[in-house]
């Protein structure tokens, strides 16, 4: 540090005999010129800060209420990416801090160098970019209403809102361990109509269904004590996801023993959540011994069972003269309405073992319980979920992270794209400011007491490499 | 500092960074970054790892301002107008962040506390 300045201090004596033709007239001398420069660079530095930290306020913000969508979110984020890119911009850093050293001490080429140097970094650090930009388009991971991933940050494959993944425009064949009776749409199936429940667990993360709900007519007719229900027709009633109470005048209600937790979270179209549990819903009504349709379909919604056990007899038990007890359970037209998966229902494959058969007609849900013998559960039961063991905290992340996004993570890419989009302008500016120096050094126009150009270039290059030190964990390094 | 800056006063128009001062800024930097990475793959709770990348960053950003941006040599009124920016920014997200409670949570759809159930009845044998 003693020597080397003492070494400029000759050069600059040197080139002070000529003095350089940059110097303005209006400057007293060439530090009159550089200091205003330099005063000039700062205040412009000083804005920068203001100027990004609108984005920092906006980000801390969002992060403060939103934690987990940073800690979902920042897994699409590739780290080695943005760590190659910290280390690109910081190498560049140091050749445009020595491209500075390099004018002050009249080293041409050494100047050159360093100038050529860092415009290659900034070049590929716009290139990382690019690809990391590309990629993000490619898997819907954009702004606002533009965000609509096929994949989970985890990896897993989604099935997005706007049905658009490639693969996804599909219906869903239920697959749970091959347990589903798949009746043809329509048919007749044996016996009374049990209660249908899907038995799955439904808060699981990376449950996100999507609903149809049907209006069926049908007719049912009884044979040797047995019924049989024929749908003659359907028509889509409700939205994809129906809300707490559906039907013809919400005359749906809640059968005694259901619980909340019998629902699926699911998308509306209009990326609202909603509600999702499908089945066959049928309208009886207790009479007598007997269970029908309620007149005009109006009335709370009643259960087959509910319906018995109201009569006091359970499907199995014996009567008090010792015969089974037989549900006698249909008369004329049953109401009923179905609720199935609607076309994009996939949210995790995994977890609900659902096959997805992208070009095979729908096949229709059965009109029966796939689950109903009795001492079994379905594949992802409840009692599965009772049994297995506590989950550790990397269980649960690796879950968190194989599940759909949580609720309004686009906004986490609005900002990711708002701050690096920002910065990436600056290297961009930065990019054309190291060409224009590029040629100026070539042409020899920098001398020791002429190098304000790349003084102030080098420092908003500093300026461009500090955002991105605050970027970088900020954005990719979320724990 | 004082003594750097009126040593070189005399002699350029600036102070002149020594490669030593310039490679160790580098160095520093790039293992400091190599640090931050690998913090983050050690689990000490959301909140000390934030605390840790973020006083990570704010060594290396100081620095590159220190020395990278000759600050330490240069004249006051620079670091004034600088520090004056941050002191600025601070402002602006203390500010923002002070009345943060009050608002309303954007989250619609809580998982554990799902909307009214629809309709639907139990599992029962059929």
């Amino acid at each position: 540090m003693s020597e080397k300045p003492h070494a400029g201090h000759d050069e600059h004596d040197h080139g002070h005999g000529h003095g350089s033709v940059f110097i303005q007239h209006h400057y007293d001398d060439a530090q009159h010129q550089f200091d205003a420069g330099k005063l000039g660079i700062w205040l412009f530095l000083a804005q920068e800060v203001l100027f990004f930290s609108a984005l920092f306020v906006a980000y801390i913000l969002y992060r403060h209420h939103h934690t987990e969508i940073y800690a979902y979110a920042h897994k699409y984020l590739d780290t080695k990416m943005g760590a190659i890119n910290t280390a690109v911009l910081i190498f560049s850093s140091l050749t445009a801090a020595w491209a500075v050293r390099a004018a002050q001490l009249r080293q041409k080429k050494l100047l050159i160098a360093c100038i050529a140097t860092t415009l290659a970094c900034a070049c590929a650090f716009l290139v990382i970019k690019y690809f990391e930009y590309t990629h993000k388009i490619h898997e819907h991971l954009l702004f606002g209403e533009r965000f609509d991933p096929c994949i989970s940050s985890g990896g897993t494959p989604l099935a997005n809102m706007n049905n658009s993944c490639p693969g996804s425009k599909s219906t869903i064949q239920w697959d749970f361990n091959a347990r589903t009776t798949q009746t043809p749409r329509g048919a007749a199936t044996e016996g009374c109509f049990p209660d249908v429940a899907l038995d799955l667990e439904p808060q699981r993360p990376g449950v996100q269904l999507d609903c149809k709900v049907f209006e069926v007519s049908g007719a049912t007719t009884v044979k040797d004590g047995k019924a049989t229900f024929t749908e003659k027709s359907r028509k889509e009633i409700g939205p994809r996801c129906f809300d707490p109470v559906f039907g013809p005048g919400g005359g749906l209600s809640l059968a005694p023993g259901a619980e909340h937790k019998d629902v699926f979270p699911c998308w509306k179209p209009n990326h609202q959540p909603g509600v999702c549990r499908p089945g066959w819903y049928f309208r009886w009504t207790c009479e007598g011994d007997k269970c029908k349709a309620p007149a005009g379909g109006e009335g709370p919604f009643q259960t087959l069972s509910a319906c018995n056990e109201q009569r006091g007899g359970k499907e199995g038990q014996l009567k008090a003269d010792g015969t089974p007890w037989v549900s006698d359970c249909s008369h004329g037209k049953a109401s009923a309405f179905v609720v199935e998966y609607g076309d994009h229902a996939l949210r995790s494959s995994n977890d609900l073992r659902i096959a997805v058969d992208c070009k095979t007609p729908p096949t229709a849900a059965a009109p029966a319980d796939p689950f109903a013998e009795v001492g079994q559960t379905p594949a992802v039961g409840k009692s599965q979920i009772a049994t297995t063991p506590r989950p550790t905290h990397a269980d649960e992340k690796a879950a968190l992270y194989a599940g759909p996004p949580p609720e309004n993570t686009s906004m986490f890419f609005t900002i990711y794209f708002a701050m690096t989009g920002l910065h990436g302008v600056h290297v961009l500016i930065g990019v054309f400011i190291f060409i224009w120096l590029l040629i100026r050094s070539v042409k020899g126009h920098f001398t020791p007491d002429y190098f304000g150009p790349i003084d102030f270039a080098a420092l908003y290059w500093h300026i461009v490499d500090l955002i991105w030190i605050f970027l970088f964990p900020l954005m990719y390094l979320i724990h | 500092m004082a003594n750097a800056h009126d040593a070189h006063e005399e002699h350029g128009i600036s102070h002149v960074a020594s490669t030593k001062v310039l490679l160790g800024t580098g160095g520093s930097l790039l293992l400091l970054t190599i640090i931050t990475v690998a913090a983050t793959k050690v689990d000490f709770g959301p909140n000390i790892n934030l605390a840790i990348a973020m006083f990570i960053a704010v060594i290396k950003a100081t620095l590159v301002v220190l020395f990278f941006m000759h600050l330490k040599y240069d004249k006051i009124f620079h670091s004034v107008i600088f520090l004056s920016a941050l002191l600025a920014a601070a402002l602006f997200v203390g500010f923002t962040l002070m009345d943060t409670g009050q608002y309303q949570n954007t989250n619609i759809w809580d998982l554990n506390n799902p909307p009214a159930a629809p309709i639907g009845p139990r599992p029962v044998s059929g």
